[in-house]
């Protein structure tokens, strides 16, 4: 383990109030009070949801043996939010995978609320860099994608893809093809389409990298909220150092060739965040302490 | 990083090579230091430009004369093989016009049509239905690849057409043969190629559907299949031209109505005329199905155009 940075039990910058809700994210994705609850409780004393033990994942044999991961061991707790920061090649992704269900890992296990984890599933919703909305399909149609595989009936289904593009601000594009949308605002349909069917778990790979600056930052403010509101618990991959400090409750600083866990960090601003926080002096030191155990040589 | 020493000079095309005399399109500073309005780059040719674009008057004008060119082709043949007393001889575009007006009137032409139209609906489609089923499966499914992938590599190599005496033998001299000779000689290039179709859905895609609780069945019902559509009807298209081909060897043995039919019985009497008009009739045939499949491909997949 390495050095634990802030104190341990969150303490929100002052001029953060509860009330702040960019437009759009209003109280649609309904919170569960029991996670409110979850403010100010230490990270590691809340109720494990996603355990990761001894995970090995090894590619190629022989001569061609290529060690992606090299015994991996993570927790998270019941509504938390992880960043994996790493080089390109740590194999950061790879992890995401094993635990979406959509790679098997050579040895380890992943578990959720005590289950292992042998597939994907609707309970870990994913969503990934870029290029993952159905082209056919419109806006609306992606977003129930979801719903048709957990057999929700059509008025049903309906009325949670028309709530849910109210969440992610595109109504006015339900009967859009992505073709026709933003980068920024297929990511907000991907995500909408991943949180439709209300996962325990979302994984985020690499989910704003393929964005400019301005959108990214708008969408980290959507996904800060949408977490605060629903508790979901998130393991998001990035190797954007500002955006995982920002966003995160622990930062893990992977290494590569092997993949392992280099250090672990506490980010101790809370659950409620908002841009303030940016120009914070604590958040830019910790984005910059991040950002030195990432380049350390190893 | 000082620039000393260093092999790279920023500011080399300025100043590099002085203008040979009376050439002013190297871009060299005249000599009061000012720049000069040279020539700087390749030029972007409109006809010559690698995989770029034409606007549509080039597009039509081009193809215009294109077959303008063909039809010239055909007329100085034909002009200049009239009379003649050796073998080799052209019909004239009017009297291939006359023919086909022949043709037509005895209705001759339509049941040839008829004949050979149902032939080609009954095995292509049977090809096609084959070939996506199977060329889905094998897409998809790395067990059903490696079990089929190779005995049907196999068999596409047999010469479909030398199947011809067996077939009639097995199957007698009916509409039977024709059919399966259709198929046979297209199936298993629709097979392979609908099989890479499928190969090429994006992994993300199918990963997305899984993450959300897609079965397997879902997948290739729901991803697989719609974003294969638009390569499907293509696959369709290219190997359409093989099952014409396949007619004509269906036709050429046994058969009393049919367009390869006419063909070979007009060469039979040394009507030419006849046979070019019965060609062309191919031609147009086979410029209107690909016109209509790819009206399907742009109606079917608006997201893929």
């Amino acid at each position: 383990m390495g050095p634990v940075t802030g104190p341990e039990v969150s303490d929100p910058p002052a001029g953060h109030g509860a009330g702040r809700a960019p437009a759009g994210a209003r109280g649609a994705v309904v919170a569960d009070p029991a996670l409110l609850a979850l403010e100010g409780v230490p990270y590691d004393q809340r109720p494990v949801k996603l355990e990761i033990r001894g995970l090995v994942k090894v590619y190629g044999d022989g001569r061609d043996e290529v060690v992606a991961l090299d015994g991996i061991d993570l927790d998270l707790p019941t509504g938390g939010f992880v960043s994996l920061v790493g080089t390109s090649g740590c194999g950061k992704s790879t992890l995401l995978n094993i635990v979406a269900g959509l790679d098997r890992p050579t040895s380890g296990e992943v578990l959720v609320d005590g289950d292992l984890v042998v597939g994907p599933g609707p309970d870990r919703g994913v969503v990934f860099q870029a290029y993952s909305l159905f082209p056919w399909r419109t806006v609306a149609e992606n977003v129930a994608f979801g719903l048709e595989c957990t057999g929700v009936r059509k008025a049903a289904r309906r009325a949670r893809v028309a709530e849910m593009l109210g969440v992610v601000g595109l109504s006015d594009f339900a009967d859009r093809l992505p073709r026709d949308l933003s980068g920024g605002m297929r990511q907000r349909v991907a995500i909408a389409r991943a949180l439709v069917t209300e996962p325990d778990v979302l994984l985020l790979d690499e989910p704003f990298g393929a964005l400019d600056l301005q959108t990214r930052r708008s969408l980290h403010e959507f996904l800060a909220q949408v977490w605060q509101r629903t508790g979901a618990t998130v393991l998001m991959v990035t190797h954007d150092v500002g955006e995982a400090v920002y966003l995160s409750e622990r930062v893990v600083v992977m290494s590569s060739r092997p993949g392992r866990v280099a250090e672990v960090v506490d980010v101790p601003f809370g659950r409620s965040r908002g841009p303030e926080l940016r120009r914070d002096e604590r958040f830019m030191a910790l984005e910059d302490e991040v950002d030195d155990l990432l380049h350390q040589p190893r | 990083m000082t620039p000393t020493g260093s092999a790279v000079v920023i500011g080399a095309h300025r100043t590099a090579a002085p203008a040979p005399a009376g050439a002013g399109e190297t871009g060299a500073p005249a000599d009061d230091g000012r720049p000069g309005r040279g020539r700087r780059g390749r030029p972007l040719g409109t006809l010559t430009r690698i995989r770029g674009t034409l606007s549509l008057r080039w597009r039509v004008g081009l193809g215009v004369s294109g077959l303008v060119a063909l039809v010239g082709l055909w007329l100085v043949a034909a002009a200049r093989t009239t009379g003649a007393d050796s073998g080799v001889r052209v019909p004239s575009p009017a009297a291939t016009w006359s023919a086909f007006t022949d043709l037509w009137s005895s209705g001759t032409l339509q049941a040839d049509l008829a004949a050979s139209g149902e032939r080609m609906l009954y095995g292509y489609g049977i090809s096609i239905v084959v070939g996506v089923v199977l060329g889905i499966a094998i897409g998809a499914f790395p067990g059903v690849e490696g079990g089929l992938e190779a005995p049907i590599g196999f068999l596409r190599y047999i010469p479909a057409s030398a199947l011809t005496p067996l077939l009639l033998l097995w199957l007698g001299v009916d509409e039977a043969p024709k059919i399966t000779l259709i198929v046979i000689g297209t199936v298993f290039f629709n097979i392979l190629m609908v099989a890479d179709v499928a190969r090429a859905v994006p992994r993300e895609l199918i990963n997305a559907a899984a993450t959300l609780g897609a079965s397997r069945r879902r997948i290739i019902l729901r991803v697989v299949l719609p974003n294969s559509w638009p390569g499907i009807i293509d696959v369709a298209r290219i190997n359409l031209a093989a099952g014409w081909l396949m007619l004509v060897v269906a036709e050429l043995l046994a058969s009393d109505e049919g367009l390869a039919v006419r063909i070979v019985r007009s060469t039979r009497f040394l009507n030419f005329d006849v046979m070019f008009a019965v060609l062309i009739v191919f031609g147009i045939i086979g410029v209107a199905s690909d016109l209509l499949l790819r009206g399907l491909r742009w109606k079917a997949a608006p997201w893929d155009r």
